[in-house]
């Protein structure tokens, strides 16, 4: 393909030409030019903060490096050691407990509340229930933690008091194996809650209401209208709150780090966590490379998963 | 380029990866980890591992001398010594390494051991006329604890033995005093016992304790005679001993800082000290071990909820911070039990081997030996740490906490040749993860103290196999 040039013009050098608005091709090229200059900065800061680690944690999961000596190619021993590490297993087997009960509780919990606020609400009222469910979303991981802990302590905590003051037994919380999950949850929860729960108000308030009037007109009530209708109609936005609570909860850090510190033993250590003892603790950062990109396939297959599965039950009208 | 080329999303995508994984390449295998060489005789920056809250005024007055030296403030935070370790590591792997870091025990043979802190001896010999007079202030033991294999590597700073600390309000509502020097592992049940109930809504309890290396159950093992890890001294020091500590008689027997040749977690003794720890708590005289740095503890033990604990100097002024009055808590030695042998950790700066600018580093060390400097620290100043010069070590210096016993702090040094470093190899954070993981199996009552002492060992043997 070639472009016309005109004798009379004056002479450009290459770039000039190349992007030269005087041709339909150049028009574009200098459309498609801004529109790179506009995602630039997002690029870079892609590559640099997130590409680059993640090439440079890929390479180094197929090395031995304790900081203190160059790193040592060991091809797939990383991933071998993984293989029959049982604490690793353990520490997923922990993270995919953790994921389901958190996302089904803020899943079901997130709607219910964004349904209860749209229907019972308005003005300024709504603006408050929005603004106290969303306000633990900006409290630190780490801060709520720490709170929560002191709240969930077996002999001075303020849940066990109230327990006790109604003749029930004090809970090990935080330290029994058979507790501490479901403690860890509950506080993850009461942090995210907020985030869900903005994104399904935002899907419950974009439901046509025509169809929600006709359905009315038709006779559908309750459990009935919600069920058939409201959820379907909210099938994209559960999808992404799904999609995206699953990823983030496979990540599991802060509350279980703050809270337990993996304990008793291992019962609420996290793959993340385990990822941060290798790479940090015991100073070996290929090993902890190598979890933290099994994490990653796993991350994709899941969501990968989920999509797919999707195209079953999500309804884009 | 062809002008008709059009620069496509393709194409665009080719060169950022492509870029990327230059960048990623660049930066793995034969990474320069340490900073470059300052240039010597020029101005020096100095990256410096501590808050500028504690040390602004001590930075100020030494560039003052030394206006050629800029000093940078490197903060880092930490439940523990291990966890700021693991973070300084984490930032040399970055390729932001300090020059002069602060550690403590449970890092001094890390940093030695990995070639990371310059070796101090010889500096230290060569200024033999100034630092004579600090070395004669400072107990061998603490000088012993910061060698590894004959070679000084740090100069230290403060450190704490473990002590037990006394709620004086519990300790009166039980009828008890403060006991002697000499009590007994039985004098501690029967205060325990006696402590528990009390307050004002009837839920204290005896003992608390946190589950970390120092200060943990730790005192406990070394009271029963006995260690995580065999014991014995490394060869060597003998420039340190003769040079600074000719006549001092703490200083004979003493080698070239701590070995732990091999791990013994499931000793007889070890199983019968965590045994007797647990039975605090089945019965009911002390709760679950916290975890993290202490401070769960130490805000328990202020609102009058724990009658003992265990803390060294650094809790003193720390518990007055926290709105305890002076004089409302008491400390003692650790009770006897086979022995009374008690277990310190110290800290204090080393600089890095390699990273330039050791001469003017090294200089800022010796600055940081004067006491009127050590006192220009906040937490120094307010007798949050134990100072290790022994001449600070004062009534007056104590006497803002209230403390009548504060001798002990220094007599677990002076009065107590057998105390020793809580026992940290090289791979010391490791070693501390498995001591938590199965300390804590034993505590919350998921295997028996016998159970999770077999475990502990065992993974202690992969540890120490692995860094053979």
């Amino acid at each position: 393909m070639t472009t016309a040039t005109y004798d009379e013009k004056p002479k450009r050098n290459a770039i000039a030409r190349w992007l030269a608005a005087d041709t339909m091709n150049g028009i574009k090229r200098q459309r498609a030019l801004m529109g790179f200059l506009f995602i630039a900065p997002t690029v870079i800061g892609l590559l640099i903060f997130i590409v680059g680690p993640m090439l440079y944690s890929f390479v180094l999961s197929f090395h031995e490096w304790n900081v203190f000596r160059p790193p040592e190619y060991v091809g797939f021993a990383n991933f071998e050691r993984l293989a029959g590490d049982s604490r690793v297993f353990v520490s997923f087997k922990n993270t995919f407990i953790l994921m389901f009960m958190t996302v089904a509780i803020l899943e079901v919990l997130a709607m219910a509340l964004a349904i209860l606020v749209k229907r019972l609400t308005g003005g300024l009222l709504g603006y408050f229930y929005r603004t106290v469910y969303f306000f633990p979303v900006l409290l630190s991981g780490a801060s709520v933690a720490v709170m929560l802990g002191y709240m969930f302590h077996q002999e001075f905590g303020v849940i066990n008091y109230y327990l006790s003051q109604l003749g029930m037994e004090k809970i090990p919380w935080l330290t029994s194996s058979n507790v501490v999950l479901i403690t860890i949850a509950l506080t993850t929860v009461w942090r995210n809650l907020g985030f869900t729960f903005i994104i399904y108000l935002g899907g419950v308030s974009a439901l046509p209401e025509e169809i929600l009037e006709a359905a009315d007109v038709d006779g559908a009530k309750g459990w009935r209208k919600l069920w058939s209708i409201t959820i379907p109609l909210l099938s994209p936005t559960i999808l992404f709150a799904t999609v995206t609570d699953v990823i983030k909860m496979l990540q599991f850090f802060d509350e279980p780090f703050i809270m337990t510190r993996g304990g008793p033993g291992d019962a609420s250590r996290t793959v993340v966590m385990m990822m941060y003892d290798s790479a940090f603790g015991n100073l070996e950062l290929g090993y902890g490379s190598a979890i933290a990109l099994v994490l990653f396939a796993i991350i994709m297959i899941v969501t990968g998963i989920q999509f797919y599965l999707s195209r079953r039950w999500v309804f884009y009208g | 380029m062809s002008e008709n080329k059009k620069l496509s999303r393709r194409d665009l995508i080719k060169l950022t990866a492509t870029g990327a994984a230059a960048m990623g390449v660049n930066l793995i295998p034969g990474v320069k980890v340490f900073a470059q060489p300052a240039a010597q005789g020029e101005s020096v920056t100095l990256r410096f591992q501590e808050s500028p809250d504690n040390y602004t005024d001590i930075v100020n007055a030494f560039t003052e001398l030394y206006p050629n030296v800029n000093i940078e403030f490197v903060s880092v935070e930490g439940v523990d010594h291990a966890e700021i370790a693991s973070k300084i590591l984490t930032q040399m792997a970055a390729g932001q390494p300090v020059n002069i870091g602060y550690a403590a025990t449970e890092a001094t043979q890390l940093y030695a051991g990995e070639g990371l802190a310059l070796p101090l001896t010889q500096r230290a010999l060569d200024d033999q006329e100034e630092m004579a007079e600090y070395f004669a202030d400072v107990s061998p033991t603490l000088i012993e604890g910061m060698m590894y294999e004959g070679d000084l590597y740090q100069i230290p700073r403060d450190f704490n033995a473990a002590h037990i600390y006394f709620n004086k309000e519990l300790l009166a509502e039980a009828g008890l005093e403060v006991p002697g020097a000499e009590w007994t592992k039985d004098d501690f049940d029967e205060y325990a016992a006696a402590l528990t109930g009390l307050g004002s809504e009837g839920d204290s309890f005896g003992f608390g304790w946190t589950n970390r290396l120092w200060g943990s159950w730790t005192p406990w093992f070394f009271v029963n005679d006995t260690n995580l890890l065999t014991e014995e001294r490394a060869p060597g020091g003998e420039a340190i001993w003769d040079t600074f500590y000719a006549d001092e008689p703490l200083a004979e027997g003493r080698g070239g800082g701590w070995r732990w040749p091999a791990p013994q977690a499931n000793n007889p003794a070890m199983v019968e000290a965590l045994e007797y720890v647990i039975s605090l708590t089945d019965r009911g005289y002390a709760p679950q071990a916290e975890i993290g740095g202490g401070s769960t503890l130490e805000g328990f033990f202020v609102s009058g909820k724990l009658g003992m604990s265990i803390a060294g100097g650094f809790w003193a002024g720390s518990l007055i911070n926290q709105g305890l009055e002076p004089g409302s808590f008491e400390v003692q030695f650790w009770p006897e039990w086979k022995s009374q042998r008690h277990q310190f950790g110290t800290g204090g700066a080393w600089i890095l081997n390699g990273g330039g600018g050791e001469d003017e580093a090294w200089e800022f060390l010796k600055f940081n030996t004067d006491p009127d400097v050590m006192l220009m620290i906040p937490w120094m100043a307010s007798a949050s740490t134990t100072p290790v010069r022994r001449s600070m070590n004062t009534a007056e210096y104590w006497g803002q906490t209230g403390l009548e016993n504060w001798e002990v702090f220094y007599s677990a040094l002076d009065d107590r040749p057998d105390t020793g470093p809580i026992p940290a190899p090289v791979f010391s954070i490791e070693m501390t993860n498995i001591y938590t993981r199965f300390t804590s199996l034993a505590t919350s009552g998921e295997q028996t103290p016998q159970e999770a002492l077999d475990g502990m060992q065992a993974e202690l043997e992969a540890l120490y196999a692995r860094n053979a």
